[in-house]
């Protein structure tokens, strides 16, 4: 059988426990399908903190996995090399942060080739927020300030835009870049949603939390149009910790109803077509 | 006039590492001529640890007017870099990943913005990392072995910082061997102030820090200790100590890779 190459990208997700992040923590277990996968963490989009990777290394511990994290920031005190070290993972979780400062560390670390020769491996990769958004052609960053274009690496074709309606702001710079011709058509990504592709071919999207969902924009005469996409649900039966904005609701609210009169053209992505 | 343009590269030392002991940072404070200097803390090469932050505040708060530039949270900083640069009376690196830092800030335009703020007469100082990085190349000991890395460039010569282990000192003389510029190496709580190219002064935190000027000669590399103030000299013996004449070893290769 040939090699799968996959990629998970992930809207917003952390390793706590607010809803759906533990399901997604399930999912990307269930997906590294091995006993026991070595699941490595790059927290490099935010400078490596220390916050950050102790989260990831108790939900991760908990479950059936090796949680392990490369920062880049410190290999004088902890030195790997990096090659034999990314490609003897099962799993490679890019986190979020600055895509801006992910792209130009990762270069200046040549871990761009190395991370595009673990994809061709066969090794799952997975990312959230700018961690996702850098395996497409581009994306909206938040890095210089106001939200702007960015080009990522280009493994996978379109663009993706994350925390999809928790910022405003972000949507709209997406939309714009969309329908003036900027950017790709894509994909816009909430918190707590993703898109696994396969090879470049969105194979599937998925959704652990209420009303959270996957956007299909495109460019329509000179404005862009965004179409819900369906999404398998993740259970979760754990108690989930959570506090949803009142404006982030209306905004949902909003759209939800936009879509649900195109209800009728909703529609499966990729294969599933 | 032409603004001087200075820098004070530390070897190690500062608030980041000397916790208690601040002449490095007061030497500086002090070139500035201000009673109450302006100084922006780059933390980038750590990425812009949190921890790290707060340490330079702390250390800064009472004697100038202190602010950071942090490029992993942009969106919640100075909204324009280059003027909150060229605003300062110092700008104060600190330490970490060079190939990071420098990856960091060419990404953002830093580089030319400090090379616009180094002309205009702000004083750029730091440790380790922001040590190494105003150089045109340095020997950083920062991944598992220790490499060349180009720098910025501000200073034609190259750098080496810790330079108290054997692996950093036998590498700089591989990399002068093999045509690295000449350059300067500094101790921990050792720090070489430059005007221009020419090294002016070197300071010291600690009575035993020490720098050394590095050049090839030949098969052989020629080191030199450099006389070196210690900031913190108050009996007239310290003093003289501290001013010692530099002695000079010409290293042949085999020794200097020892």
């Amino acid at each position: 059988m040939a090699t799968r190459r996959r990629i998970l990208a992930l809207g917003g997700h952390d390793f706590d426990r607010r809803a759906g992040n533990d399901a997604i923590c399930d999912l990307i277990v269930e997906l590294a399908e091995s006993p026991r996968p070595k699941i490595c963490l790059l927290p490099t989009a935010s400078g490596d903190p220390e916050d950050q990777i102790v989260r990831f290394r108790r939900a991760f511990g908990e479950r059936d996995c090796i949680p392990q994290a490369i920062s880049l920031f410190r290999l004088g005190e902890e030195p790997v090399d990096l090659r034999d070290e990314l490609l003897g993972q099962d799993v490679i979780y890019a986190g979020g942060g600055s895509m801006v400062n992910l792209l130009a560390i990762w270069r200046a670390h040549g871990i761009d080739e190395i991370l595009r020769e673990c994809w061709r491996e066969g090794i799952l990769i997975c990312g959230q927020s700018a961690g996702a958004m850098v395996w497409f052609q581009g994306g909206i960053t938040s890095s210089q300030g106001e939200p702007a274009v960015a080009s990522g690496l280009g493994v996978l074709p379109g663009s993706a835009c994350v925390h999809y309606l928790s910022e405003p702001v972000r949507r709209r710079r997406f939309l714009r870049a969309i329908s003036a011709g900027e950017l790709e058509p894509g994909l816009g990504l909430e918190d707590q949603t993703g898109a696994l592709f396969e090879d470049t071919r969105l194979a599937e999207t998925i959704s652990a939390r209420d009303g959270a969902a996957v956007w299909e924009v495109s460019a329509e005469s000179g404005s862009a149009r965004e179409e819900e996409l369906y999404s398998r649900r993740l259970e979760d039966n754990r108690q989930p910790i959570n506090d949803m904005r009142a404006d982030i609701l209306e905004l949902r609210q909003t759209l939800a109803t936009r879509a649900s009169r195109r209800r009728a053209q909703r529609r499966r992505p990729g294969r599933l077509d | 006039m032409q603004a001087l343009r200075q820098v004070v590269a530390f070897g190690g030392g500062g608030f980041s590492q000397e916790s208690g002991n601040p002449l490095l940072d007061d030497y500086v404070l002090g070139l500035t001529g201000t009673a109450n200097p302006r100084i922006c803390f780059l933390p980038t090469a750590s990425g812009d640890a949190d921890h790290y932050i707060v340490r330079f505040y702390n250390a800064f708060r009472e004697r100038t007017r202190p602010s950071h530039v942090s490029l992993f949270r942009r969106e919640r900083g100075v909204p324009d870099i280059r003027s909150h640069l060229l605003a300062q009376d110092v700008i104060y690196v600190g330490g970490g990943s060079l190939i990071s830092l420098l990856g960091v800030w060419r990404a953002h335009g830093i580089d030319s913005m400090l090379r616009e703020a180094y002309e205009a007469g702000v004083i750029l100082c730091g440790l380790s990392a922001g040590s190494l990085c105003w150089f045109a190349e340095a020997v950083s000991g920062y991944h598992d072995e220790v490499n060349r890395v180009p720098g910025l460039g501000f200073l034609r010569h190259s750098n080496a910082v810790h330079y108290c282990d054997g692996d950093r000192r036998g590498a700089f003389h591989r990399h002068l061997l093999d045509g690295m510029p000449s350059g300067f190496a500094a101790e921990d709580g050792a720090a070489l102030r430059f005007v221009g190219d020419e090294l002016v002064e070197v300071v010291a935190s600690r009575p035993e820090a020490r720098a050394y000027k590095l050049e090839r000669r030949g098969s052989q590399v020629l080191e030199t200790r450099l006389a070196t103030r210690y900031l913190g000299a108050e009996t007239p013996s310290e003093i003289m100590r501290g001013c010692a004449a530099g002695a000079t070893r010409l290293m042949p290769v085999r020794q200097a890779a020892a």
